[in-house]
């Protein structure tokens, strides 16, 4: 399903005019958030390829929602400008621009159904990814939310139901979406090789997931499955080719007063179709996941550690026989990455945060270019990466 | 030496008064109000919990619910987490963040002080809001919290 750049548009003015036509302030809102840190991944071309210290890591987004008087009709958007080096393209982008109407709504049941560009709602930081004080650290466990992959996960042009009800086994969600995501010509190098001169276009992306949680305990079950098409372009070294990809996660969160866990898990299956030769298939099942713990000091400071671990080959975890088969030019490394985090958050005034971490990383396996790696700036098994961020909403 | 002494018995005082009047709120019964419009009588934790985490947006007849709540800080608020909805503050807070910056909703509309709570549910139609020990105000009544549906 494609949503026309119409329809965007038409979302975009309609939050634009009632914006500043709302007759009450009770039916416009809206809030936003900056940020900007300083970071540094050596050795590695995560950030930026000199690995030096840098500042591209800015965060700055702007969102209104406008409810339409008496009826079961809001529209809400969010403009986002993102600076991270080469984690993704920087620049403004519509982060969602969507109508959401409220289907089912009783003091039992609510399901909304939402159109336009709606966001990934099925993973535990996925919906507010690029939102400083919703996140537990500066950089999210790659393993499942992988940067060079943001702009393809963040959310589809199409249709999400969210549904909610309670009944007394707990609280219950369900999660459902279909639609598609644009690829730019930047993230398309960045997912297959900086000389790749063709176009990626995903067909479809298909999710849903269902969530039980009491007051402590979390847990969830999802699935996805999508579809890509590469279309070679003027003298390039692919050719056209297919993907698919199909995952499937676990969740869940254990929290206490103080203490707060999470872990997310998944398996995925990638088969890429031709885009090197006519014939070629490569079918592999890709696993990872994380887990994590919080520690609340007090309301204001939280101390954050994780484990992530992600093989993109589950029958070659070390990345040995993919190393063979490129004649030993593509190191093992790169066939896993493994990433130890320590981190703290400080929220030191209201609505205002400072954030601090540190990474261990071994292996390179979560580095764009994905389908070709680069091995000249990524030419270490293990290295660091640290941050610093401050960031205020409103 | 003398003065900082001082100071330091002032700053505890003001300590153990905070940590007593936490102390006491959490003790004390959370009353849930809404405006006198409201035609809802009865609601149980989870509906409670929907409405204050603001996934539930209209009473059953269709009107807009406005929600006001007190600081994070404030021990009502705490006593009202624990207590009547069954969840740490933090994880309403989080709640609160999701919504307001992924578009699924937006946040309450957070108040400083009780007397300030007394009058915007007495004045907003479709308000739910809560106190400490409410026994009767004008153009507001206390919601009966019941034990979740079976």
């Amino acid at each position: 399903m494609k949503i026309s750049v119409n329809l965007l548009v038409l979302l975009g003015l309609t939050l634009f005019v009632f914006s500043f036509n709302a007759s009450s302030s009770d039916n416009f809102n809206w809030r936003g958030f900056v940020a900007q840190g300083v970071i540094q991944a050596e050795h590695s071309n995560y950030i930026d390829d000199e690995g030096d210290v840098t500042l591209k890591l800015t965060e700055v987004g702007l969102n209104g929602s406008y409810t339409f008087e008496n009826s079961n009709f809001r529209v809400a958007g969010q403009v986002v400008y993102l600076n991270g080096g080469n984690r993704y393209p920087e620049g403004f982008r519509v982060d969602y621009l969507f109508f959401d109407w409220r289907a089912i709504t009783n003091l039992d049941w609510q399901v909304n159904v939402h159109l336009g560009r709606v966001k990934n709602y099925h993973w535990l930081y996925s919906s507010t990814r690029d939102v400083p004080h919703t996140r537990p650290t500066i950089i999210l466990p790659q393993s499942i939310y992988f940067d060079a992959f943001r702009d393809v996960a963040l959310g589809v042009d199409g249709v999400a139901v969210v549904a909610n009800t309670s009944n007394s086994w707990g609280d219950w969600e369900f999660n459902w979406s279909y639609g598609n995501s644009p690829i730019s010509e930047e993230q398309t190098k960045n997912l297959i090789a900086p000389t790749s001169m063709g176009n990626i276009e995903q067909e479809y992306v298909h999710q849903g997931n269902l969530v039980w949680h009491d007051q402590v305990l979390k847990l969830s079950a999802g699935l996805l499955d999508s579809k890509f098409e590469y279309v070679s372009g003027a003298q390039d070294f692919f050719i056209d080719g297919k993907a698919q990809v199909q995952r499937i996660i676990l969740q869940g969160t254990y929290e206490t007063q103080n203490w707060l866990l999470a872990f997310e898990l998944f398996r995925e299956r990638n088969i890429y179709n031709n885009l090197i030769f006519d014939g070629f298939i490569n079918n592999t099942q890709s696993e990872g996941g994380y887990v994590q713990g919080r520690y609340l000091i007090n309301k204001d400071l939280a101390l954050t550690t994780r484990l992530d671990i992600f093989d993109l080959d589950r029958k070659d975890r070390n990345g040995e026989a993919r190393s063979a088969q490129s004649g030993g030019q593509i190191p093992a490394y790169f066939g896993y990455q493994d990433q130890f985090t320590l981190g703290v958050s400080w929220t030191f005034a209201e609505d205002w945060q400072l954030q601090a971490e540190f990474h261990r990383v071994k292996g390179t396996g979560r580095l764009a270019p994905v389908f070709m790696p680069n091995i000249m700036q990524n030419d270490r098994k293990y290295w660091n990466i640290w941050g610093v961020q401050f960031a205020h909403w409103f | 030496m003398k003065g900082l002494l001082s100071r330091l018995a002032n700053v505890t005082f003001i300590l153990m008064t905070m940590l007593a009047t936490a102390a006491f709120a959490e003790d004390r019964t959370v009353s849930v109000i809404v405006n006198i419009d409201v035609k809802t009588e009865q609601l149980t934790p989870a509906q409670l919990r929907k409405i204050f985490s603001m996934r539930q947006t209209v009473w059953p007849d269709g009107q807009a619910i406005s929600v006001f709540v007190l600081k994070t800080e404030n021990p009502v608020h705490q006593a009202l987490c624990k207590n009547v909805l069954k969840m740490f503050p933090y994880q309403i807070e989080r709640l609160w963040n999701k919504l307001a910056y992924s578009g699924l909703g937006d946040k309450p509309i957070e108040l400083d002080s009780a007397e300030e709570m007394l009058k915007k549910i007495s004045s907003t139609p479709g308000a739910i809001g809560y106190l400490l020990d409410v026994t009767s105000a004008e153009n507001v009544k206390k919601i009966r919290v019941m034990e979740n549906s079976k």
